[in-house]
């Protein structure tokens, strides 16, 4: 976890290699295959056994961790880069307009994500970036009022004012100034939305939406579910259950670290 | 003391007894007034009325013990009189006598009459029924009450075990009036001449509770209520054990051992609802050399013990599977898993295989679609590793049916696996192989195929019918209109108030189901 506490330098090292081994994983692993070592126990041949069509579940376990981890980073950046624009635009945009945006905002707030996810996915049969970018779309509503808030209250500052009157443009001052001080808020977001995203895209994998040959820890689980009246759901439910209650915790664990170093503007992010 | 304490002992002893003797009484009396309840994993089915059931086996099945049919299966499989209480043909095979059964009444105590058959036919004609065709029939006209006569098109060597044994009769006092008969969902609709009554459907649940139709034609039915209960298989596997429940109709092959070690029973027979998979003959698949490739590079053992864990056997090639009726004892090989000959195979199309095995085709390396419904998950993941360790590219999709037909009628497609009945009458041979719809094998014309089909549809004579299956089974595996896969083994467990059988060439249509109407009756 040290890894993980805010250091720029370190951070982006870690991110790095965290990133290079997702990429390297799949290629060092062996394939996950079907074999007719169906629902095999732990063993020496299976160290955390087979499942019900005899696919090796550390070897899922394993190549589920990039697929897993990657769709969650993925899509908080995205979500993050769809709430940005969006919300600067409320806060420097016409009266008229900010009003109007406000009101798509509250609309996209009140339809359930799930349904949204649903009904595209059931088309589309998304890939890793497309299920990525699924779940962007379905978070990036909730950040706007966040931001706006946040926008607000940096915008008002001196700063910005006078880089106005000196004629700077609005997407000078907000690349300039609003942004750099919005940092610890904008992290805060990002941890937030990686933990939402790891948690749907276990529940896209429940509702069999993802492409079915892309292994992920919800999807692992999903197929556990059918053995949970043999003793089979110890060693098919249990490890992927265990790896993405491990990741959501060292993703709270950060968040954690960053409110603690007092970074991180307050107001119930976490 | 000690004697009182010896009477209190006898007392109780007594007791004991006569309690010991009034449990089986008691037990016996629930039993003759307890429902018979039959679990469901599935649920919801529609209301059991022809036009508004869901378009699915069992829908047609549970509406079956509703409405009657003229023609109906024994506990065996035979036909047997129901409405009609005797049929006879003319020479020409072209027009029907049928004789119905006077002591048939609807269940609101109007008499069924001839009247009521040549309604349903030209009802039928005006609004399709999935379930049974009446297009083949050019008149219907009731002679009299209890006489009709019908008129063919053509000759129909299947009428009786095709149209007569599933075409639902329906009420002319009730559907006379209704135009559009898929909206008509009130009660009244499922006003039908069968051995239960439809009491209430709770929709929601996927529940039905059906009661004993006591003026029953053919004697009075078995068990004085039905109950259909939507229940996960498992929660279903205790509560058959705790006798809250009689008959579970689809057990996994798995938990056979679990519910026959609780001292209850498992009926099991193949489905003869094979995977099949079928091609798009447009794309490279059009070639036979391509399809008998294929054929060749699949394990299906493979796809048996993987997918299957053993609850299937290896489908066989020439549509009709072992047990059914029309299937000719030739032996046929089967397309033995070859890897070698298949390659010859490809690379004799002008296929070649690059470094990696990757298979090219005129220089573009290949990548084929496969889609399937998400229930042939595990399937299609075992075919395709298998595939993709023979070296050809494959993109899975799973799909819900509505995508799956457009997918498939759009023609954006190599592959599909499917799951479809090869029982029944087969008259519909015709439109399986050959139709447009998406889940038939969509086969481009082949003469002989299709005369033989034509011949053996009209064909008076049973023997020279069954002579001319035989060809049409040789052409099916040479040509692999689709290539059957396995053949899924389906299981229904129940108690000693039931027993419920597998038929050979499945009810009706060729439903699979061991809960026929049958079970239900004297």
């Amino acid at each position: 976890m040290r890894l993980l506490s805010w250091h720029p330098s370190r951070a982006a090292t870690a991110t790095a290699a965290v990133l290079a081994l997702c990429l390297m994983l799949p290629e060092l692993l062996p394939p996950y295959v079907t074999t007719r070592d169906v629902l095999q126990p732990p063993g020496p041949e299976h160290w955390l056994g087979t499942n019900d069509i005899g696919q090796d579940v550390l070897t899922g376990l394993l190549r589920a961790a990039p697929n897993t981890v990657l769709i969650a980073l993925l899509a908080a950046a995205a979500a993050l880069a769809l709430s940005i624009p969006f919300a600067s635009l409320t806060v420097t945009s016409p009266r008229w307009l900010q009003r109007t945006l406000m009101r798509v905002v509250d609309v996209l707030q009140i339809v359930p994500s799930v349904l949204v996810i649903l009904l595209i996915a059931a088309w589309v049969q998304p890939g890793l970036g497309g299920i990525a970018l699924l779940l962007a779309l379905t978070i990036w509503p909730d950040d706007v009022r966040v931001l706006r808030t946040a926008f607000r209250r940096e915008i008002a500052r001196e700063n910005v004012a006078v880089a106005r009157q000196l004629g700077g443009s609005w997407t000078y001052c907000i690349g300039r100034h609003v942004l750099p001080a919005m940092g610890p808020v904008l992290l805060g977001l990002f941890l937030q939305h990686v933990r939402q995203a790891a948690l749907k895209t276990a529940g896209l994998g429940f509702l069999g939406l993802t492409d079915p040959r892309l292994v992920t820890w919800g999807s692992m689980m999903q197929d556990a579910l059918d053995h949970l009246h043999t003793s089979a759901w110890i060693w098919l439910l249990l490890p992927p259950a265990a790896c993405l209650t491990l990741f959501l915790h060292g993703v709270l664990r950060a968040g954690g670290r960053l409110e603690r170093s007092g970074q991180t503007l307050t107001t119930g992010l976490a | 003391m000690s004697c009182s304490v010896l009477n209190r002992i006898s007392v109780a002893i007594l007791l004991l007894n006569s309690a010991l003797y009034a449990v089986p009484t008691r037990a016996q009396t629930a039993a003759d007034t307890r429902p018979l309840v039959i679990a469901d994993s599935r649920g919801d089915y529609g209301l059991l009325a022809p036009f508004a059931h869901m378009k699915n086996g069992p829908a047609y099945l549970y509406t079956s013990y509703v409405f009657d049919t003229l023609v109906a299966q024994d506990a065996q499989g035979n036909l047997v009189p129901a409405l009609a209480k005797s049929w006879s043909r003319s020479a020409d095979g072209l027009s029907w006598g049928i004789e119905l059964d006077q002591r048939a009444r609807w269940h609101d105590g109007t008499p069924v009459t001839a009247g009521d058959v040549a309604f349903t036919v030209s009802y039928m004609a005006e609004h399709p029924y999935v379930f049974a065709s009446t297009a083949g029939i050019a008149g219907a006209e009731a002679v009299s009450a209890t006489h009709l006569k019908l008129q063919l098109k053509q000759s129909d060597a299947g009428f009786v075990s095709g149209t007569l044994a599933s075409l639902p009769i329906l009420p002319q006092h009730i559907y006379g009036t209704i135009s559009d008969p898929e909206t008509f969902t009130q009660k009244a609709a499922a006003t039908g001449s069968g051995p239960y009554i439809l009491d209430t459907q709770d929709k929601a649940q996927g529940r039905y509770l059906l009661r004993r139709n006591d003026a029953y034609y053919r004697g009075a039915p078995k068990f004085p209520s039905i109950a259909i209960v939507k229940m996960p298989t498992d929660a279903a596997i205790v509560a058959l054990k705790n006798s809250e429940v009689d008959v579970i109709t689809d057990v996994p092959l798995d938990r056979a051992d679990i519910i026959r070690s609780a001292g209850l029973k498992v009926v099991e027979a193949p489905s003869n609802h094979p995977m099949r998979l079928t091609f798009n003959h447009a794309g490279p698949f059009g070639a036979k050399a391509a399809r008998h490739a294929l054929a060749h590079a699949i394990d299906r053992q493979g796809l048996v013990d993987v997918a299957y864990r053993g609850a299937a056997v290896v489908a066989e090639p020439g549509f009709f599977q072992k047990g059914s009726p029309w299937r000719a004892p030739t032996v046929l090989d089967g397309y033995p898993t070859d890897i070698a000959k298949a390659k010859s195979l490809l690379t004799g199309l002008g296929w070649s295989q690059g470094e990696a095995g990757r298979w090219s085709r005129s220089g573009q390396s290949v990548t084929l679609r496969l889609v399937a419904a998400p229930q042939a998950k595990a399937v299609a993941t075992a075919l395709t590793d298998q595939l993709e360790a023979f070296g050809l590219a494959i993109e899975l999709r799973l799909m819900e049916p509505a995508q799956l037909q457009e997918q498939i009628e759009s023609g954006a497609y190599e592959l599909a696996l499917f799951s479809s009945s090869t029982m029944g009458d087969p008259g519909s041979l015709m439109r399986k192989v050959f139709g447009p719809a998406f889940n038939s094998d969509r086969f481009p014309d082949h003469a002989e195929l299709r005369n033989l089909l034509i011949k053996q549809a009209v064909s008076t004579d049973a023997t020279e019918r069954l002579r001319i299956l035989e060809k049409v089974q040789a052409i099916y595996a040479e040509e692999l209109p689709s290539l059957l896969l396995v053949n899924p083994i389906w299981a229904t467990a129940h108690n000693d108030r039931v027993t419920p059988t597998f038929l050979p060439d499945g009810v009706a249509i060729g439903i699979p189901m061991a809960m026929h109407k049958a079970v239900l009756l004297p």
